[in-house]
């Protein structure tokens, strides 16, 4: 399916480095999103490892309590809100045009501006080093009256700019997403033969924009409050601590599925391709993603069971409900699988480690929700345990298993599979080394957040020992993978338009495609149209 | 077929080597992912919802993790498959069942947790015994309330709290600065320490752990020193208690001595505190005669003292707790030769070694 021939001229056509600065060609915006991101994602791992580090043994061996505490705030928030985010925005970015059938996105220099504001709010950030006071120390939460400017420096209203930067780029984003989907489909792409990809970056869209101006707004708020002497968070003036919680968390456990819906369309593309098999229940999971979004906004104060200021039934019983669609997922993904062919590439590979971490992500998930269970393990190393099954283990899995499934399709060229797998099995290993320990520390008490622990609990030397031996594991794993991708960028053996036998659009075209995406696409007659014209089935995708 | 059979049996015994190996482990795991023994009644209230919530998780993820690892041991892609597998793009059917199948497993979840949060969150407020946790950067102070709820008998400025067993005790939760949370791993419990509002629970320790002593420690961060804002809980027996809280009240009541100033001639050892930190952590002092140390305490509205504790861990002096910025000489009795540790009350990792000779 070559494509190149009959291309049309591309307008803005640019030499090198300026080409990639002024780009608002939406696979190149993708891939600058994802290298962005990769960087923020080193840079936080190396917070990580510091924490670590310190945690390894009891005392104080190599930071005081206060740069510790800059640590984990800036890992949390790098991770979050510069890592994560921002990543699955990017693949969203690279992919959907494709996915769709379209050309570009609906706004190009739109979708430019977003991505740019997201170096300038990493540098920000950071900058809060440069300051006396340090960087932002609250925790990624931020939570008030700690985060008063009484109680932290200059370092944490550069963060409040740095995330509401962030936070406008995500809403940009968002309208972007939407009307290109929701206007730019290609001839006989109706809105049940979406990739799921694309379905779920239709429902993070609604969640960012939906619950971002809220954070916005808090943000805006706090901001007021440090500098001008406003009265909205803090007691000692006549604010309400509790109410910067409420907000925070309108926003941020909405934010929790923006950081996971992606990853699972991700899986679910992933899983069939090499399956060799249809989605299983498709529509079910439609149903499912939808669902996840609409009760996500009903959970928020579940992170805030302890507060004593919370209607605890309501938020224990919608968290519970939460369990349901995304159980349904979890069986149609399996589902997929049984009966297929499985191939164990790379991308399987990371994929079904998201199945497998992500299900004790959820499990021990509902722990918390059981309140008075959550009582004995909220702010304690079992949390941490558990949004790390979720965010590392779903999230990041999700992100490796993207890469390695759409790097052929990005650069034309497919990565070494022998380095794939070496990077997979030390990761896994590091990864379950560094976070199942924790579970047991939680359970034993070790509330999260401290620099230092009592050197008398045998159990907390030797858990977070290991913890810390998976830390550097997981450090280590990144080196075949850098390696993997450096070689394969110049050398890789070529992919082709469609290296894995593809479902999706994105395979219809050469790879690298070419600007614009398509000088012709196939009919479009079911949810796997470059299916359809391998096998010749016309109605594949037909239920 | 002759083909096939072998590997049935070989995939059997992997799956066979699967099953024990994690039926293994399970039984392992099964003894360190629980919590701590629980020394309230509340706590076992907890415990007991735990066990049910770990008993439906560990069904679940045997269940779940054991389709995905039969799947991928089952279904890899053979050199035999040329031509498509069949080709399911779903079973409404099964999508019911495993709609169905979780919700009434969350339904049973939601009903056990809201059994015992009506347990563990109910307050009666109608024992006697009332104590008020104070906490502020980077510390914890117990304030023993009469049974009206408002007057203070007293004030214990050592982050320990001691109650007795058997009896409720309501605790009320007052913050003077940012958030902290009140969190003793054996109770199972933590709640928030939050300015603004002041949070209640209560609990009743069991009478079986009467003269045991709990750690406890501040679970929000609250600032650079969070890692430091420990306390203890010691459980009396009630009528040891009633001793007790005489007893300090009284002391209480009391007059405070006159501070005593150095005797001429008496040795007396300079140490100061900042950051939540000691000055110098050697000191050195002569055998069997009385010294003083003048102990300056440099960090603004933070109380700090001076506890001498002999190598059995006996503690042999504790200085007088207070707050920032401000300066006390404590009179120290004669010590036999010998290596001592001082370390402050409030905040236990401040230490440093005090040598008499």
């Amino acid at each position: 399916m070559a494509t190149t021939a009959l291309t049309p001229a591309y307008a803005g056509r640019r030499a090198g480095l300026y080409d990639w600065l002024t780009t608002t060609d939406h696979k190149k915006i993708g891939i600058l999103y994802l290298l962005n991101s990769f960087v923020l994602f080193f840079v936080g791992g190396m917070f990580a490892l510091v924490v670590r580090l310190e945690l390894a043994q009891p005392g104080l061996q190599f930071l005081k309590e206060s740069t510790y505490n800059q640590a984990f705030t800036i890992h949390a928030s790098l991770m979050i809100f510069l890592f994560i985010i921002p990543i699955l925005a990017g693949f969203g970015n690279y992919i959907v045009p494709l996915m769709i059938g379209a050309p570009d996105m609906a706004f190009p220099r739109i979708n430019a501006l977003s991505f740019w504001m997201l170096p300038l709010a990493a540098l920000l950030m950071l900058s809060g080093f440069l300051t006396d006071g340090g960087a932002a120390a609250a925790g990624w939460t931020s939570y008030s009256p700690l985060a008063q400017a009484k109680y932290s420096g200059v370092g944490t209203d550069l963060w409040i700019v740095a995330v509401l930067l962030i936070g406008t780029s995500s809403i940009l984003g968002a309208i972007n997403f939407l009307v290109t989907i929701f206007k730019m489909r290609a001839p006989g792409m109706t809105m049940f033969r979406l990739p799921i990809m694309v379905w779920t970056m239709i429902v993070t869209s609604l969640l960012v924009l939906l619950a971002t101006p809220v954070l916005a707004s808090a943000l805006i708020m706090l901001f007021i409050d440090r500098n001008y002497g406003g009265h909205f968070f803090d007691p000692a003036t006549g604010g309400n601590a509790i109410l910067w919680q409420n907000v925070f968390w309108f926003y941020s456990h909405p934010a929790v599925y923006i950081m996971i819906l992606p990853a699972m369309g991700i899986i679910s593309e992933v899983l069939p391709v090499f399956s060799r098999k249809p989605l299983f229940g498709y529509k079910a999971f439609i149903f499912a993603t939808a669902g996840i979004g609409a009760l996500g906004f009903s959970v928020w104060a579940h992170h805030m069971f302890t507060t004593g200021a919370v209607y605890l039934p309501f938020f224990s019983f919608m968290t519970f409900l939460i369990a349901i669609p995304t159980g349904v997922k979890m069986f149609n993904w399996i589902a997929t699988l049984f009966r297929g062919q499985l191939t164990f590439s790379t991308p399987l590979l990371f994929a079904l480690g998201f199945l497998t971490m992500f299900l004790i992500g959820g499990i021990n998930g509902a722990f918390s929700a059981a309140v008075p269970v959550d009582f004995a393990l909220h702010d304690t190393y079992w949390v941490v345990a558990h949004l790390h099954y979720v965010l590392f283990g779903g999230s990041v899995f999700g992100v490796f298993a993207g890469l390695y499934y759409w790097f052929p399709k990005m650069f034309g060229r497919m990565l070494n599979e022998t380095l794939g797998k070496i990077h997979f099995v030390l990761m896994f290993i590091g990864f379950n080394l560094t976070f199942f320990p924790m579970h047991i520390l939680g359970l034993e008490g070790m509330p999260r957040r401290i620099a230092n622990y009592a050197p008398g609990q045998a159990d907390w030397t030797a858990l977070n020992l290991l913890a810390t031996v998976g830390g550097f594991t997981i450090a280590l794993s990144m080196l075949p993978f850098l390696w993997n991708v450096l070689v394969s960028l110049r050398s890789g053996p070529l992919a082709g338009d469609d290296p894995w036998e593809g479902n999706t659009l994105e395979w219809a075209t050469s790879s690298p495609p070419p600007p614009y995406n398509f000088d012709r696409l196939p009919e479009i007659r079911s949810e796997r149209p470059v299916f359809d014209v391998r096998h010749g089935t016309g109605k594949g995708g037909a239920h | 077929m002759s083909i096939s059979r072998p590997r049935r049996s070989r995939l059997a015994t992997i799956a066979a080597l699967v099953a024990a190996s994690v039926l293994v482990a399970g039984c392992n795991a099964v003894n360190l992912l629980r919590p701590p023994a629980a020394v309230t009644a509340q706590g076992h209230e907890i415990s007991n919802l735990y066990d049910i919530v770990f008993a439906i998780a560990v069904v679940v993820f045997v269940l779940v993790e054991g389709l995905i690892v039969f799947a991928v041991v089952r279904y890899r892609r053979k050199p035999t498959d040329s031509s498509l597998p069949p080709q399911i793009h779903g079973n409404n059917v099964l999508e019911v069942i495993w709609t169905v199948i979780p919700t009434v497993l969350v339904a049973v979840m939601f009903l056990f947790s809201y059994e015992s949060l009506n347990k563990v969150d109910a307050v009666a407020n109608t024992t006697d015994v009332r104590i008020r946790a104070v906490a502020s950067q980077f510390q914890w102070a117990f304030e023993y309330l009469a049974p009206d709820g408002q007057t203070v008998l007293f004030e214990q400025l050592a982050p320990e709290m001691t109650v007795p067993v058997s009896r409720t005790v309501h605790l009320s939760l007052r913050s003077k600065d940012v958030i902290h949370a009140f969190y003793v791993p054996q109770f199972l419990f933590k709640r928030d320490v939050v300015p603004g509002r002041e949070n209640v629970f209560e609990f009743n320790v069991d009478a079986a752990d009467a003269g045991q002593t709990f750690s406890g420690q501040c679970a929000e961060l609250c600032g650079v020193y969070h890692d430091t804002m420990l306390f203890k809980v010691h459980a009396l027996s009630p009528e040891a208690y009633d001793v007790w809280l005489q007893q300090q009240i009284a002391t209480a009541k009391a007059t405070p001595a006159p501070a005593a100033s150095a005797a001429a001639g008496q040795t007396q050892l300079d140490l100061s505190a900042a950051n939540i930190a000691y000055d110098r952590t050697a000191l050195e002092a002569p055998a069997g005669q009385p010294f003083s140390i003048k102990f300056q305490n440099n960090d603004p509205a933070v109380t700090h003292n001076v506890a001498i504790k002999d190598a059995s861990g006996q503690e042999v002096f504790r200085g007088e707790i207070f707050p920032g910025v401000d300066v006390r000489t404590y009179p120290i009795p004669a010590l036999a030769a010998g290596t001592y540790g001082f370390s402050c009350s409030v905040h236990p990792n401040m230490t440093g070694t005090l040598t008499v000779k």
